[in-house]
């Protein structure tokens, strides 16, 4: 293993996480910031309805595609959706593995099941470019940063794939490619949508907590 | 960097300086957490009706406010505004373009926020920016004179104090004639009431029939409740101008109200924008912790029958009806089995409409739009998807808790001639509500009624002009009140209407003020300041109720009436009835 690939993969990773924990903190403390609304009110609605069970059913809400008609009515952009985020759990999880548990990967098996759910993830991020492109509603709110984004996570799920086999006898182009581009993900992140994810428990917190209260999580969807 | 740097308009500045202080934590986590994914998309109306144009999206919407937000609030936007679609505010061409947007293309039905995977809720933040427009002056003209009527008569349809009491002791009068109990009458300012009842202005105007059909229940609930004297108006336009100044008056004066009168219980007629207001909103703007219980009269009706306090027969409503779930009460308040319940208490056949309860769509009359004309061909258009939902029913009356709603439906209805009944839940109870044997009053049959009650209502002995360019408009009008014995003289333009006034002295004149040549303002203010004319009765109709300030401020006394197109039979008797004294 070369020395650049050895810094890649262990003192540039922990540089870059420490500088997105340094940002993320930062971005927690901008949006604490901000006042939080109060509600004076009595509750409304009925008692299966109330502000904690509003606050669990929000958060729970994206792994029930049934309870939102958005979701409900478009199962293959929910797949799409699944297979994507599975896609970068596992190729972060392959960053942190290939560094700190490289005897996972003697296992044909897991590599397997990686490469498997990185080339899919990889697969939905090239439709959701050619979506993003095509599509007339989603154009015209793209902006540049999200066509960035997305190309930059098909091509780091390019690299995982061929990562993931851990083996730089065979060529450092990959894996060095995918360490460097880890690295950069985790420094650009906190300044891209990606970033979603961090306020993701957030808008889902409050939202949950307000229809909570008020009456309207958990949703009563539509009866015949 | 270059967009802040250029001049910025005294009212953009404004604007941003003032948004800074309107976000809160869940706005600011809204403006910041779209991925633009797009899931939102279908769940609008504007966008199912207007499939080829991508600005209706609510992400698109969303994104005109969120720009500015991006630019001056986030450091994203800060460093790099074109790569994340940030983007000041500079001009007041610009700020107009953003009231199109928020008042013109969203109804903050709330649909595409129950849509949205990632919680963003951009109802919400669309409100926040009208309310930002109208801190600056910008906003629909509608808007601007129904926030004034409110903030200075107290009511947002201008209805006079006097107008108010008369109504309802008329309605008290129905009352204790249909009861024939002289104690069957409409309690006003009663000190240490159980229940102190509040309304829409439009019931004053439009629809009395829904305070006596609620007095009627109360009093054979055996309910000790009144109706106060003053701040008795429990709509509130702060909810859709975004004004939360306004918004906390208005409900602040109905709150003091209650107390003063040391009421109990302080029930809210059928209103969407109203029960949430007065019930969720009203004591966050006012910041008030109100001392007393707030209800729907949805769920006291409900609460009467399950007690047994009024009994009810619901063949009385043998007639197919659906129930269309208004976007304050179901999506913001969570307001959607009760009226079900109550519903299937007092109606043979209840019918869903698909989709229903939180998925229900708007009737798009939701967020002030009725008081926005500007808009209306924009609105109507929209309203396919409701008519479909309609129609597919197979129902002969939707039934709606919200006049709002009474309004929006009315209308598509019309437009796309469905020859559905729109009503409230109140008026189904009342029909099926049983009146006790000991007080039902005996009526006298057809051929034993005096003949002064056959012709009571009847507008026999009175010319009416008709006034007004569209042609259909004055035939409607005509067929109408000549069918109800009126003698009608009609007139297409504001010369011809004073030419015929003069020669034809009419009773009572209805005047459109939207005309070509002279318009209806000009007519107006001429009949008034001509002595031989000045005594006509004079009712104004118009599409554009924004004008009623110009009509109002003229120099000479103001109209006997005042209605808002689209106008339908019953409302425009009914008016005419009361203006003419008849009945
Ligand atoms: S669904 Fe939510 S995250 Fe997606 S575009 Fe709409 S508002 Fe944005
Ligand atoms: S709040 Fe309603 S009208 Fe406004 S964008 Fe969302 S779905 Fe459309």
């Amino acid at each position: 293993m070369s020395e650049l690939l050895r810094f890649s993969e262990n003192e540039l990773q922990e540089y870059a996480l420490l500088i997105m924990a340094c940002v993320y903190t930062l971005r927690i403390i901008w949006l604490l910031h901000f006042k939080a609304g109060r509600e004076r009110q009595a509750p409304t609605g009925q008692f299966r309805t109330t502000r904690a069970r509003g606050i669990v059913y929000s958060w729970m809400n994206i792994a029930m595609p049934w309870e939102m008609e958005s979701t409900r009515t478009k199962a293959f952009f929910y797949v799409q959706f699944v297979v994507f985020h599975l896609g970068v759990v596992a190729a972060i999880g392959l960053s942190f593995v290939i560094p700190y548990a490289p005897g996972v990967l003697k296992s044909g098996a897991a590599v397997l099941i990686f490469q498997t759910v990185i080339g899919l993830a990889f697969l939905v991020s090239l439709l959701r470019l050619v979506r993003r492109a095509t599509d007339k509603y989603i154009r015209a709110i793209s902006s540049p940063d999200d066509y960035f984004s997305l190309a930059l996570l098909a091509v780091w799920f390019f690299f995982a794939v061929f990562a993931a086999p851990n083996r730089p006898e065979r060529g450092e182009a990959f894996l060095l490619g995918f360490f460097m581009l880890t690295a950069f993900f985790l420094i650009y992140v906190p300044f891209s949508k990606i970033s979603h994810y961090l306020y993701y428990p957030f808008t889902r917190y409050y939202f949950g907590k307000t229809m909570g209260y008020r009456g309207v999580y958990p949703l009563a969807k539509s009866k015949q | 960097m270059s967009d802040t740097r250029a001049a910025q308009s005294h009212k953009a500045k404004k604007l941003i300086e003032r948004m800074s202080r309107k976000l809160n934590r869940q706005m600011a986590g809204s403006l910041a957490a779209c991925v633009h994914c797009g899931m939102c998309t279908e769940a609008c109306h504007y966008v199912l009706t207007n499939p080829d144009d991508p600005t209706y999206a609510p992400a698109y919407k969303a994104d005109r406010i969120r720009k500015i937000f991006k630019r001056h609030f986030d450091w994203t936007g800060r460093v790099l505004p074109w790569w994340v679609g940030a983007k000041t505010v500079r001009t007041d061409a610009e700020l107009e373009e953003l009231k199109d947007i928020v008042f013109g293309k969203c109804t903050n039905c709330r649909r595409c926020s129950i849509n949205c995977p990632m919680g963003v809720d951009y109802a919400t933040f669309n409100r926040m920016a009208r309310g930002l427009l109208v801190s600056v002056g910008i906003m629909p003209e509608g808007v601007a004179v129904v926030s004034k009527d409110q903030w200075e008569i107290g009511n947002q349809m201008g209805v006079l104090k006097e107008e108010y009491i008369d109504t309802l002791e008329w309605m008290s009068e129905e009352l204790s004639g249909d009861m024939g109990d002289p104690n069957a009458v409409i309690p006003i300012d009663k000190m240490d009431a159980d229940i102190v009842y509040s309304i829409n202005p439009r019931e004053v105007k439009y629809d009395p029939r829904t305070i006596a059909d609620a007095a009627k229940i109360f009093y054979l609930a055996g309910e000790n409740w009144t109706m106060p004297s003053e701040g008795w108006d429990m709509t509130n336009f702060g909810l859709f101008s975004g004004d939360d100044d306004l918004g906390g008056a208005v409900a602040l004066r109905l709150y003091e109200k209650v107390s003063e009168l040391r009421g109990r219980k302080l029930v809210i007629s059928e209103c969407g924008h109203g029960y949430r207001s007065t019930r969720c909103e009203g004591p966050n703007w006012a910041a008030h912790t109100v001392p007393f219980e707030m209800e729907s009269s949805v769920n006291t009706m409900l609460r009467y029958i399950k007690e047994g306090r009024i009994k009810v027969d619901k063949t009385r409503n043998d007639v197919p009806v659906t129930f269309h779930d208004s976007c304050n009460n179901a999506r913001s308040c969570g307001l959607f089995e009760e009226p079900r319940e109550l519903l299937n208490l007092v109606v043979t056949d209840f019918r869903e409409m698909v989709p229903n309860r939180s998925e229900n769509y708007c009737c798009t009359g939701g967020g002030g739009a009725m008081s926005m004309s500007e808009y209306t061909p924009r609105r109507l258009k929209s309203a396919r998807v409701k008519a479909d939902q309609l129609k597919a029913t197979g129902a002969k009356i939707v039934v709606t808790s919200c006049h709002n709603c009474v309004d929006g439906l009315t209308d598509l209805i019309r437009h796309y001639k469905l020859g559905m009944d729109v009503t409230q839940l109140v008026n189904l109870v009342a029909n099926a509500v049983v009146v006790p044997e000991k007080i039902a009053v005996e009526k006298p049959a057809e051929s034993e009624k005096p003949a002064a009650v056959a012709v009571e209502h009847s507008l026999e002995a009175f010319k009416i002009l008709v006034v007004d360019d569209e042609d259909d408009i004055r035939l409607y009008y005509t067929v109408l009140l000549e069918d109800n014995g009126a003698k009608v003289i009609q007139a297409s333009d504001g010369d011809e209407a004073l030419k015929l006034a003069k020669s034809e002295k009419p009773d009572l004149i209805t005047l459109d003020l939207n005309m070509p040549g002279k318009d209806g303002g000009q007519v107006f203010e001429q009949l008034r300041k001509d002595p031989e004319l000045a005594e006509i009765k004079v009712c104004i109709i118009t599409g554009r109720p924004e004008l009623r300030r110009l009509i109002y401020d003229r120099p000479v006394p103001p109209p006997e009436g005042f209605l808002d197109k689209p106008v339908d039979d019953h409302a425009l008797l009914l008016n005419i009835r009361k203006i003419l004294e008849v009945g």
